[in-house]
């Protein structure tokens, strides 16, 4: 019984290993063959180091935005039993399930002139079709569903009793989700944050289709690869994912150390 | 002083009341009964967590039968004392009175004050996961008298803590008895009550009578 375990247990490590080594080898690979006479010169163009200024700054201000919206989603969802409660969960998780290019297209019809957005935005002069505020929306857009489903598990999971204690001693409806809810479900919407900044940081699809330029720097990438080649999207992808990796481990030690 | 009216909730099959029911200020009443038999649900209604269907709830002679929770005169003790996990002792105890908007060395004097009472003022840096169950009773039950209820309720408040705990918890509670707090205490166990209630009353099945 035990020797079994074990031959289970080692079957699923090795198993493991190939998932493990397929994530990572690619990564390596493109860290390993970047040249560095060429990963300096990228470091010092300033197209670059703008579209990464652009791109942080966007989905920051995108998630900040959002979190407004779907934080109180989340504890409604957590919360309430409604009628076609299942929908709109369903609703929640379709940017998660369509094609990025497809959300693209169909943000495009809300932002461009001839819509009721975009022509109202258009009468006090802002073209939003190419714009950061386009950027930010298909960010969003496909982001949030990390942001609600991680906040919603977050406030399920705090028992209702507690809150029912604070009513008892003279807390409001907002006192009770500030002072209690909001705290001990920290963690998740804080994780919530993070995926949901770091997910609209990588998009490419449904950004390319509604503003090209300014280039974000996943859509930088693709636009070297595809007039230069891959020796001149590569140092670009290098240092795009550097910057995140930084950003994300110095962003988990916070948390840790917070929550 | 609390008075229940001919109060009357239905929850699925399950039907409270009607229940006439009346609390002298200063008393200590034990309502004996097994679970499934309503006395939650009416410590719920006294403290505004449920609306009965039918009757009036008066607290110091005010109908208060459609007042929030958060605005009754009432303190709860929960039966698994739900205190806040994020909070210190001391937090746990000031909640009520910090967010009523009290200053902070108004709120750390009082805070004191009900934890000496409860003697435990040695423990107010304390996190909550650090106590062991007695102290969790005597914290929860500070922080429920720490806004002044005009009444008290006890949900059970002794069937979270092992035998040998039991009977400094029952001297915890003599101490409200003592301080001249009106008090409901909701137990299964006839004998929990002995020596603290100055009158029981059975509930069984949703309907109240005097055993």
């Amino acid at each position: 019984m035990h020797h079994n375990r074990n031959i289970t247990h080692f079957a699923f490590m090795l198993l493991g290993a190939v998932a493990l080594l397929f994530i990572f080898a690619p990564l390596a690979g493109m860290f390993l063959s970047v040249k560095a006479p060429g990963l300096f010169e990228t470091i010092r163009d300033p197209e670059v180091s703008r579209s990464i200024v652009l791109t942080l700054g966007v989905s920051a201000t995108a998630t900040f935005i959002s979190s407004v919206f779907a934080i109180p989603l989340a504890y409604i969802l957590a919360r309430k039993k409604f009628p076609l409660k299942g929908v709109v969960e369903a609703i929640i998780d379709l940017p998660i399930v369509i094609p990025h290019s497809a959300a693209g297209i169909a943000l495009l019809g809300v932002i461009s002139r001839d819509s009721l957005l975009g022509s109202a935005a258009d009468s006090i002069g802002l073209n939003l079709v190419g714009s950061p505020i386009a950027i930010g929306m298909a960010m969003a857009f496909v982001s949030l569903p990390f942001l609600i489903n991680s906040a919603r598990d977050g406030f399920a999971a705090v028992p209702e009793r507690l809150e029912q204690a604070a009513e008892t001693l003279g807390a409001s409806k907002f006192t009770t989700f500030y002072k209690i809810s909001l705290p001990l479900a920290g963690r998740s919407v804080v994780s919530g944050l993070m995926l949901m900044f770091a997910r609209g940081m990588s998009e490419f699809g449904a950004i390319v289709i509604v503003a090209y330029h300014p280039m974000t720097t996943p859509v930088l990438i693709f636009d070297r690869f595809n007039s230069f080649g891959i020796n001149y999207a590569r140092p670009v992808a290098v240092i795009f994912v550097t910057v995140t990796l930084i950003l994300f481990t110095l962003l988990r030690i916070y948390q840790k150390r917070r929550w | 002083m609390v008075k229940l009216e001919n109060i009357t909730y239905k929850a699925g099959q399950f039907t409270l009341g009607p229940i006439n029911l009346e609390l002298p200020k200063g008393s200590y009443t034990a309502l004996l009964g097994p679970s499934g038999s309503g006395k939650s649900v009416m410590l719920e209604l006294i403290a505004g967590l449920r609306f009965p269907d039918l009757g009036k709830i008066f607290i110091d002679g005010i109908d208060m039968t459609n007042t929030p929770a958060r605005k009754r005169p009432v303190g709860m003790l929960f039966q698994d004392y739900a205190l806040f996990p994020h909070m210190t002792v001391e937090e746990n105890i000031g909640f009520p009175l910090s967010i009523s908007g009290a200053d902070k060395a108004a709120v750390a004097k009082e805070t004191g004050r009900i934890a000496s009472l409860f003697k435990i003022e040695g423990l107010l840096k304390r996190a909550i996961k650090d106590l062991s169950g007695g102290e969790k009773q005597r914290c929860a039950l500070a922080r429920a008298m720490a806004h002044q209820p005009s009444v008290l309720l006890l949900d059970e408040p002794l069937s979270a803590l092992d035998e040998e705990l039991r009977e400094e918890a029952v001297k915890t509670l003599a101490i409200l008895k003592k301080e001249g707090q009106t008090v409901l205490h909701v137990t299964h166990n006839r004998g929990e009550t002995d020596g603290l209630a100055s009158f029981s009353l059975l509930i069984r099945n949703g309907k109240i009578s005097t055993p």
